[in-house]
């Protein structure tokens, strides 16, 4: 498997939202990356759709020809609709082959009337339980994730994606407790020895399709410390604490890429500019137009390197203004406009920045994901590249780095928690084993013994 | 300069962000010196020990005066209400106050529950509990680390809360209501056609002729209105407003449809979703 070694970008100026360095085509005359911004809209079955393989179909139907009827309404040259998995279509494979089929007849149905641009994500659940034997590889459950992915990719799905779970039992020790040595070893170490071994399989499955392995996120992981970190006024989790996990994030998402992913990575990994700026692939990013699914603190900052912009997540039901695939494909839409206008007349790198500058010192988690910090962080990874534990320590390093600098230049400012967080947490991670061996073998005798849902054999450790 | 640090320049950051956290921080204090945490904490020694050893999270000091306490012949039980309780209380105070945090209170946690285990082992029983809870994660739903911080925040405030893991089929739940006859039960879900086995879960309750005097639902996906479609259940907004719920079962014997009513009242702060 190649690891990156070295920065497929070599300034940070050049990295700029609707343009990765190796766009990628999908079926409906569809492309990431080549110029222009993609608007993204996901929504979520409701509840009772889970009751028979009927109605989840008519569900899935109802949100395709929603999205599609909104669209072409508003006049979007183009839109990509994914559909995130419930339990119930990914552990019945057939479900999941019959939803997407569906939907992917609905789309093609509008780009042949209309010839709007259009792409289906789908994006299977791992709903694989680690301290269930025998854990993570050839459960049932991992077997049907399987069988899922190959149904989607037989039945339309234009992309593959995942958010694979690998690692979460130490990472979740670790974040609630701010025990950074066990969140490095969730992220870096388990995290990325899990992509290898989810990735490797869709990368093969798509390989039989006309199906593109689209990319993972560290949802289970980073996105846990964002969420719970919360808002300024939040007592939970250190702002700068869930900066480092990020960081580390990066690391372990770029697995998916190194094993043949090719993007556009998928939309909740707030880590994905970190890895555009290494590895050239087109990214989904969320942000302000996500409100439906969460709070963040950087809702523009992140629309500074899109290639696809999404709404993350949203009950399927009524708005004022329509259904909800309607209401936030449309407002997802009216972004990316914004931005392919820009990029049209030549002002996208005003805007860019602009969207950058908007959040870049609202918090620390914003601040290291700014295009040029994420650009530094790369390079950071990219310097211990075929290592998958140093070069996750090595982006925590350089964030904390970031972080550093903007509190002594007097751009940022942190509280004392957040303070004496990072500064614990730096001379932790100063202090650890320069050797990936002999950090593991610390970790399995300190984590298997704390965490009870740690399973190393999940692991091959 | 690059354009961005040109553009930067000419940017007062107080007009597009302030992190208020920082506005409105206060002196730093040494957590024992507080006003609520010298009131709680106990002024005889070795309690006092065992207490501040829980109050800053430190397990190795914990265990070690636990294990001093006891071979100086301390009873046990005396052990965990004078001293662990104690110190668990003052990180409650805390938290409460914003002046200690999550992971503060999980090392706490840690601390006083390996030192109960110590004083357990001695008793040669579990040592009285407030009372019992069950938690649980729905079927078909692997993220739990909500259900984790239920737990915690129960164990801490003096529950024995069973934890009947992630992706949990119904039978298990409704064996547990049997076997535990839980004060509380709390289920989570992420996914909003996970949270539909919350209804389940009542309806086989109910055709059993089993109750729990509340069923506090919350998670990701789940939804207030949701919640309150069906019986005996209150939509849980935060994990730490679960021992404060439990608190009013427990000495104020309210019902599911009291919590529902006086929430915000009961976990003593605003709560948007109950507004």
């Amino acid at each position: 498997m190649k690891r990156f070694t070295r920065m497929i970008y070599k300034n940070p100026e050049e990295i700029i939202f609707g343009n990765a360095k190796f766009p990628v085509s999908e079926r409906w005359n569809i492309q990431f990356g080549a110029g222009y911004v993609v608007p993204e809209v996901k929504v979520a079955p409701q509840e009772g759709s889970e009751a028979s393989k009927e109605k989840m179909i008519g569900e899935c139907r109802n949100i395709a020809q929603s999205a599609c009827q909104r669209a072409v309404s508003i006049g979007l040259p183009s839109f990509m609709l994914e559909q995130e998995h419930v339990f119930q279509q990914t552990n019945y494979p057939e479900w999941a082959g019959e939803c997407t089929q569906i939907q992917a007849e609905i789309l093609e149905r509008y780009y042949d009337e209309y010839g709007i641009s259009v792409a289906l994500r789908q994006t299977p659940a791992d709903i694989r339980v680690e301290e269930r034997a025998p854990g993570l590889r050839g459960s049932d459950y991992d077997n049907k994730i399987e069988e899922s992915m190959e149904a989607c990719a037989a039945n339309g799905a234009s992309d593959l994606c995942i958010e694979s779970m690998g690692g979460k039992s130490a990472s979740d020790y670790g974040i609630s407790r701010g025990d950074i040595k066990a969140v490095l070893f969730g992220i870096g170490v388990l995290g990325s020895i899990d992509m290898e071994y989810v990735w490797k399989r869709i990368v093969n499955i798509c390989k039989k399709y006309d199906c593109r392995p689209g990319g993972d996120t560290d949802c289970a992981q980073a996105n846990t410390a964002m969420f719970m970190a919360g808002g300024l006024l939040d007592k939970d989790i250190a702002h700068t604490t869930a900066a480092l996990a990020r960081a580390m994030g990066a690391a372990r998402s770029l697995v998916a890429v190194e094993c043949g992913a090719i993007g556009p990575l998928k939309d909740c990994g707030y880590e994905n500019p970190i890895v555009k700026a290494i590895s050239g692939v087109p990214i989904a990013t969320e942000g302000k137009n996500a409100v439906c699914a969460h709070s963040d603190l950087m809702g523009n900052l992140m629309a500074a390197t899109a290639d696809v912009w999404s709404n993350e997540s949203v009950y399927h039901r009524q708005e004022m203004g329509g259904t909800t695939p309607e209401v936030w494909l449309q407002a997802t839409g009216y972004e990316a406009a914004l931005m392919n206008t820009a990029l049209q007349t030549g002002t996208g790198e005003t805007l860019r920045d602009i969207y950058t500058l908007t959040d870049k010192y609202r918090d620390p988690q914003g601040l290291i994901l700014a295009y040029d910090n994420a650009y530094r962080i790369g390079k950071a990874i990219v310097n211990y590249g075929k290592d998958p534990y140093l070069r996750a320590r090595a982006a925590a390093l350089e964030a904390g780095k970031i972080i550093n600098e903007a509190v002594d230049s007097g751009k940022l400012y942190l509280t004392r928690f957040e303070r004496d967080s990072l500064d614990n947490a730096l001379k932790i991670i100063e202090g650890l084993p320069l050797d990936a061996d002999q950090f593991t073998d610390e970790c399995l005798r300190t984590y298997t013994r704390k965490v009870p849902e740690f399973d190393p054999k999940s692991y091959e450790l | 300069m690059s354009n961005i640090e040109e553009l930067e320049s000419k940017l007062d950051q107080n007009f597009v962000a302030i992190r208020y956290n920082v506005e409105i921080e206060g002196p730093a204090i040494k957590p024992e010196n507080d006003s609520d945490v010298q009131n709680i904490l106990p002024k005889e020694e070795p309690y006092k020990s065992i207490a501040l050893a829980v109050l800053y999270g430190d397990m190795e000091a914990s265990l070690s005066n636990v294990n001093d306490g006891l071979e100086a012949g301390l009873s046990p039980i005396d052990i965990i209400n004078n001293g662990l309780m104690k110190g668990m209380d003052a990180v409650s105070a805390l938290y409460t106050k914003g002046f200690y945090f999550l992971p503060d209170l999980m090392l706490s946690g840690d601390s006083m529950m390996e030192g109960v285990r110590v004083c357990e082992k001695i008793l040669g029983h579990k040592s009285e509990t407030k009372g019992t809870t069950v938690s649980f994660v729905a079927e078909g739903d692997p993220h739990d680390i909500g259900k984790n911080l239920v737990v915690m925040f129960l164990r801490a405030n003096g529950y024995d809360a069973v934890d009947l893991g992630r992706d949990v089929p119904t039978s298990e739940v409704i064996k547990a209501v049997e076997e535990y006859k839980p004060i509380f039960m709390t289920g989570t879900a992420l996914m909003t056609t996970t949270m539909t086995v919350f209804p389940k879960v009542v309806e086989e309750l109910q055709k059993k002729g089993l109750e729990v005097p509340a069923f506090g639902c919350g998670g990701g996906s789940v939804r207030k209105d949701f919640v309150e479609s069906f019986p005996m259940s209150v939509y849980g907004v935060e994990a730490y407003h679960t021992p404060k719920l439990a608190d009013s079962i427990l000495k104020d014997k309210k019902t599911w449809k009291e919590l529902r009513k006086e929430y915000s009242k009961i976990v003593g702060e605003f709560v948007p979703e109950y507004a």
